[in-house]
């Protein structure tokens, strides 16, 4: 089994801004390189500076996205995911799964999509996913607008932040910076 | 002779109303490869080459339809579910959801996640595992529980504790708990910190097992952003003999809190198998200034993002239609930059006082005409705080 070390492409560099006072030096732990390397492939997109593909002006669906929520529905069942623009299928949940259906009447009524998005909408916040880009056209009082609404209601977001770009010495204004803030 | 002038000047402002030849650069869409079929391409990895390993247990098999029909049956026929249904009052119990999910559909989705998340390629390389064994993880701070799934996000204050840690198992088996963080090691790229490490555990008696490092509160520096603290529990085919690794307690010197999880697998794997895992999400708060401070006894780094530098085009000798001021900043020393700006702002400051009320409508108040348009533009800039007035 050959096994390669650690890939580096998810790594980015940060440089040391400076340090801030002075402390008493008793353990060695003040020797420490200018460059940390986060390899969270998430960290980024938390910290709004990673990229996001745009797509073509007049594409649709849009493409403008890290996150996108996903409600299929076949014959027997409903699927609610999410999937992430590089293509993987990241959380899933669906009347499916045993642990979801032995609790309901029929998997695809009204009540179904009102239960599953509580499910789904725990599970995405359990994984540190709170904000979801939707481009669902769902019609009002419809299923899927039912469920839309239980999930914004579990406390998840669908809309997403737009991406921190750096301003430049030319530019106008110099918006804060999203890691600035403290919440 | 104006007429000639008069139509280059046209030549040069006005927007070419002139249709070219169309043409096509390559094949024609629809024969050509798309973009994402290049990437594919381009992207390809032989699957005899790389693979991933299981290295864990067996994950459960889901219940067969023929076994469930019953009970399923005996919901569809259920009147007061109907009832309960047709009338938006069903409300599925959400805990008992998770607790069957935990036993069926959990290792699959923990799985996914993770991997989304990164964890088995910095922590085991091209090796994978289904978490079978459910972990409850529970930090207190005050009344507050601040449960580990697997990448929300808890603070630093909010871990300074060590957790309450639960699993299902047998008192007589023995485990191995480990809490590391993959990111932001501050001296080398592809090492870890060990924040936690309890060998030899009978049962999920955490108190009777082999502290090896102690725990140690997550430190994210402020500017890098989110980290992983990454929970795996492993389950030992014996006892093992850790002492080797043994660190004194408090280990507060983060050299000797180096770890490598894949080292360590490879050297352990004979008895050991990854069962459990949980991870969180971490990032600055103001309490870990006091903990560099005072605990780790270090000065605070404090880190920016490295953004990539702009692309600024090679200059040109005669620049058209560009800005000539703006132009040329942009290949000035910005240093020399920076000293005019600051030296015109020392000079309308005295040192001893009160610096100047600002306007209260800037750009209300005439600017002398015999200034050049350039010029003037530049100062109502700088007395709304547009641009480069900013920075200095």
């Amino acid at each position: 089994m050959t096994k390669c070390l650690l890939s580096v492409k998810h790594l980015k560099t940060f440089s040391v801004l400076k340090h801030s006072t002075n402390a008493l030096v008793a353990i060695e732990n003040d020797e420490i390189k200018p460059c940390v390397y986060n390899r969270n492939p998430r960290n980024l997109e938390r910290m709004r500076i990673a990229y996001k593909p745009t797509g073509f002006h007049l594409e649709a669906p849009g493409r403008e996205f890290w996150h996108k929520i996903d409600v299929k529905q076949n014959n027997r069942y409903v699927t609610a995911s999410v999937i992430h623009w590089t293509g993987p299928k990241v959380i899933e949940a669906s009347t499916k799964e045993w642990a979801i259906k032995k609790y309901l009447y029929r998997c695809t009524d009204a009540a179904a999509y009102r239960n599953l998005a509580k499910v789904f909408a725990q599970r995405c916040l359990e994984s540190g996913i709170s904000n979801l880009y939707c481009n669902i056209d769902a019609p009002p009082e419809g299923k899927v607008a039912v469920f839309l609404s239980e999930v914004e209601k579990a406390g998840l977001s669908l809309t997403e932040p737009t991406r921190f770009l750096p301003w430049r010495p030319w530019d106008r204004h110099r918006p804060e910076k999203p890691w600035e803030v403290l919440e | 002779m104006t007429s000639v002038l008069g139509r280059l000047l046209y030549y040069e402002c006005a927007v070419p109303l002139v249709r070219y030849r169309h043409f096509l650069v390559g094949k024609p869409p629809g024969v050509a490869r798309s973009l994402e079929q290049r990437l594919a391409e381009l992207n390809y990895k032989d699957p005899t080459l790389h693979f991933k390993v299981n290295i864990g247990f067996k994950p459960p098999v889901p219940p067969k339809a023929s076994s469930v029909r019953k009970e399923l049956a005996a919901l569809r026929c259920s009147k007061e579910l109907e009832h309960l249904a047709r009338t938006q009052k069903l409300e599925i119990p959400l805990e008992a959801v998770e607790e069957t999910w935990k036993t069926t559909g959990a290792p699959f989705h923990i799985k996914t996640i993770a991997e989304h998340y990164g964890v088995f390629q910095d922590l085991f390389g091209d090796a994978y595992f289904y978490p079978v064994k459910p972990l409850d993880i529970d930090y207190k701070s005050g009344d507050l529980y601040h449960p580990v799934y697997r990448g929300n996000v808890i603070k630093p204050s909010e871990a300074s504790k060590p957790p309450e840690v639960q699993y299902k198992s047998d008192p007589n088996t023995l485990w191995t708990l480990i809490l590391t963080n993959p990111d932001g090691h501050f001296t080398e790229e592809n090492a870890e910190y060990i924040l936690w490490f309890i060998g030899n555990i009978p049962g999920c008696n955490l108190n009777k097992g082999d502290v090896i490092w102690d725990y140690l509160q997550p430190f994210p520096a402020f500017g890098t952003g989110y980290q992983r603290c990454i929970f795996i529990l492993f389950k030992q085919d014996q006892k093992i003999d850790y002492s080797s690794m043994k660190k004194d307690i408090p280990c507060l010197q983060l050299s000797k809190r180096t770890f490598k999880t894949e080292d360590f697998y490879r050297q352990h794997q004979k008895d050991i198998t990854p069962a459990g895992l949980a991870f969180f999400q971490t990032d600055w708060d103001p309490s870990l200034t006091d903990f560099y401070h005072n605990v780790l006894q270090m000065k605070e780094p404090r880190y920016e993002y490295d953004f990539p530098e702009p692309y600024i085009a090679p200059q040109e000798w005669f620049p058209r239609r560009k800005p000539f001021n703006i132009y040329q900043d942009k290949y000035r020393d910005q240093k020399a930059i920076a000293k005019e700006y600051l030296l015109k702002k020392f000079k309308n400051r005295h040192p001893f006082e009160k610096p100047p009320t600002p306007l209260r409508f800037p750009n209300a108040h005439p600017i002398d005409h015999k200034i050049p348009s350039w010029l003037k533009e530049e100062m109502k800039k700088d007395r709304l705080g547009w641009g480069r007035i900013n920075d200095y």
